[in-house]
């Protein structure tokens, strides 16, 4: 028994001790910053609430809260819509299937960096290739990145692409859990293919879809790479986004204190914003 | 209510058979059984019917209406599932009107069905309810509400019972007998169950390798069937089958075996020499006997050496060793041999089935 408890904490030593180092420390370390002030060279000082002031006066975080809600009204809703109609496009019988899967997954396990520099070239005003296949069709140029009004669609619809196969197969993985004899069921009582969808297949989706708003919320609201690398978050500080605003006063201003502040802030506003979430999809299950 | 016509129905997979040239009227409000194994037809023909599988060749007719072609929402027939195919995220009552709000019923006549079905099948209490709430018996009775909200043309049942515990399975198949014979709706029901098939069938189908063996009334099937597998699939438990020869002698025809021979009324044997053949006797068609020590087994008994008793109650299966042959019979009496008892089993002469080398009946009556 006693073999079996030493052996159990043995086992699980390694990963408690890397919980500890890269998640606990670093939360418990933040909510201590946020009573400091800190420009990582001299001592950290006492703050006292002096960073909480400042954020619920600061507009450019405030603004930058507006922009990630921008980004997340566009991504969330897109990234729904797009990873359904694929799955359900990829979960067809179809010639390559494997393949178009495995292509469709591709971007997700690419950097975003690398997705960034790739779409500022396809975004690209006078040579990129999108504004080049829309000038044959007679539109354009659209000044993607520099537009205060389109940057951010843009750099949501980027990012949509980019995270698009990961919940591909969440709603592949759904899809395999409705049931054959239902399909036929609705089938023979009339339905057609749209009834199908809306009536069963949707519904039983439920839960996928859950998943999918609740990961692409939080995985929104730590928008920073794409912001970063394409449009240093302007034009118009129109990109600017929480989290590259929690890097900036962190490593341009060296202000360690409020970038704290910053991100402590951010998990408050995801939890809220979530757990509103799940009430909202809740209530409409319940219905 | 129309019939459901089979013409020359033939369906094939690639290269492999499912159904062969099966031809078929099941008759206006009748309940047909499609029985067999696994691997017979019996579930493909159902859903050829339902249009969720395409025929090969030949016509599926409604009533005078050919559905073979037509998409399976165009057909109206109603299927109860195995698993019933219920609705997971809608209550009985949502579960019960979706087919016909599909098709825009209006709302007073669907709540008029919705109450009909339900007040029949008992299930007022289980409006609200989802499927997983439910019992195994509740959603077969949902499964069978949805199906007759429709007022189809044909129902098909699809092995309905084989989820169901066996005292469930024997209430629901009564259930199911009854509401047919109210509704008259033609149906088509498949199941493995020989049970199910001899209790419910107006007719029965019997289906192997997706050729039809005999189609009939059940008790037809039972006294005379056309060739060794039906013999062997109806009745339960199944037939004894004893290999021998017929042979002609003392103006009479004999049914020869290792250790037996029994006298067959009925067969001419006149001009025939020997013919190899296979003699069936089912199990209740056997009379148990004791012998007294020291004499002969009489011609048309089997003298055998018990190898176990199995007491039901009223009755009791006894598995009796004789030479090369394992014979089952069902035995009455009070008083039972103990194992490793020598009995006589005597066979009923105007009982037994006699079966050509290829498996089909020889006539013994007449």
């Amino acid at each position: 028994m006693r073999a079996e408890r030493r052996a159990g904490w043995l086992l699980s030593a390694p990963y408690a001790a890397f919980l500890l180092a890269f998640s606990a420390y670093p939360i418990v370390f933040a909510l201590a910053l946020v009573m400091m002030h800190w420009d990582l060279v001299t001592r950290p000082s006492f703050a006292g609430a002096d960073n909480l002031t400042l954020l619920a006066q600061d507009a450019r975080f405030w603004q930058a809260v507006g922009n990630t809600f921008v980004f997340l009204a566009i991504h969330v809703p897109l990234q729904i819509v797009t990873a359904l109609v694929l799955a359900l496009a990829l979960n067809r019988p179809m010639w390559l299937r494997a393949f178009w899967r495995a292509a469709f997954f591709l971007p997700v396990v690419i950097s975003g960096a690398v997705v960034a520099i790739l779409w500022n070239a396809l975004y690209a005003t006078d040579v990129g290739l999108i504004n080049a296949v829309l000038a044959r069709v007679g539109v354009g140029p659209v000044p993607w990145l520099t537009d205060p009004l389109i940057a951010m669609p843009a750099i949501a619809i980027m990012v949509t692409w980019k995270n698009v196969g990961f919940y591909v197969i969440i709603y592949l993985a759904g899809l395999q859990y409705v049931p054959k004899s239902c399909q036929e069921a609705i089938e023979l009582e009339g339905a057609s293919a749209w009834q199908r969808f809306r009536h069963l297949t949707l519904p039983l989706l439920l839960p996928q879809t859950v998943l999918v708003v609740t990961l692409s919320t939080i995985n929104g609201f730590q928008l920073f790479i794409e912001p970063y690398v394409m449009t240093g978050g302007g034009p118009l500080r129109r990109t600017f986004s929480v989290v590259l605003y929690m890097y900036t006063n962190a490593f341009s201003y060296q202000k360690m204190g409020y970038a704290a502040t910053i991100g402590v802030a951010l998990a408050v506003i995801i939890g809220a914003v979530v757990a509103i979430q799940r009430r909202l999809i809740g209530q409409a299950e319940a219905m | 209510m129309p019939s459901v016509t089979f013409d020359h129905v033939t369906k094939r997979f690639n290269d492999v058979t499912i159904v062969e040239d099966f031809n078929l009227q099941v008759a206006d409000g009748e309940l047909l059984v499609l029985v067999g194994g696994s691997g017979s037809g019996k579930s493909t023909i159902l859903r050829l019917v339902a249009g969720l599988e395409a025929v090969t060749s030949g016509t599926i007719r409604l009533g005078d209406t050919d559905i073979t072609e037509r998409a399976p929402r165009d057909r109206d027939v109603a299927m109860v599932f195995q698993d019933y195919a219920l609705y997971p995220h809608l209550s009985v009552r949502e579960n019960l009107s979706l087919g016909l709000r599909i098709r825009r019923v209006p709302k007073e006549e669907v709540s008029r069905r919705v109450a009909w079905a339900v007040d029949m099948l008992g299930l007022t209490e289980l409006l609200d309810r989802k499927p997983k709430q439910l019992s195994g018996g509740q959603r077969q009775r949902v499964a069978m509400g949805r199906a007759m909200v429709r007022e189809p043309s044909a129902f098909l049942f699809d092995e309905p019972l084989s989820n169901l515990d066996a005292g469930l399975r024997a209430q629901m198949r009564m259930e199911i007998g009854a509401l047919q014979r109210r509704l008259h709706t033609t149906t088509i029901y498949v199941t493995h169950d020989q049970v199910e098939a001899m209790t419910l069938g107006d007719r029965i189908v019997v289906l192997s390798s997706g050729r039809v063996q005999q189609i009939g009334k059940p008790i037809d099937l039972y006294r005379a069937p056309a060739n060794r597998f039906v013999a062997g699939f109806i009745g339960s438990p199944p037939m004894n089958f004893i290999e021998g020869a017929l042979e002609h002698a003392d103006e009479m025809t004999w049914f020869v075996s290792d250790g037996m021979r029994i006298a067959l009324a009925g067969v001419s044997a006149a001009g025939l020499t020997r013919r190899e053949v296979t003699l069936g006797i089912r199990p209740d068609d056997l009379r148990m006997t004791f012998p007294s020590s020291g004499t002969a087994v009489e011609d048309g008994s089997i003298r055998g050496r018990v190898e176990l008793v199995e007491r039901l109650g009223g009755s009791s299966h006894m598995h009796v060793h004789a030479g090369s042959l394992h014979i089952l019979a069902v035995v009455t009496a009070l008083e039972l041999p103990a194992v490793d008892d020598v009995i006589d089993l005597l066979i009923l002469p105007q009982r037994v089935h006699v079966f050509a080398p290829d498996g089909q009946a020889i006539a013994i009556q007449g």
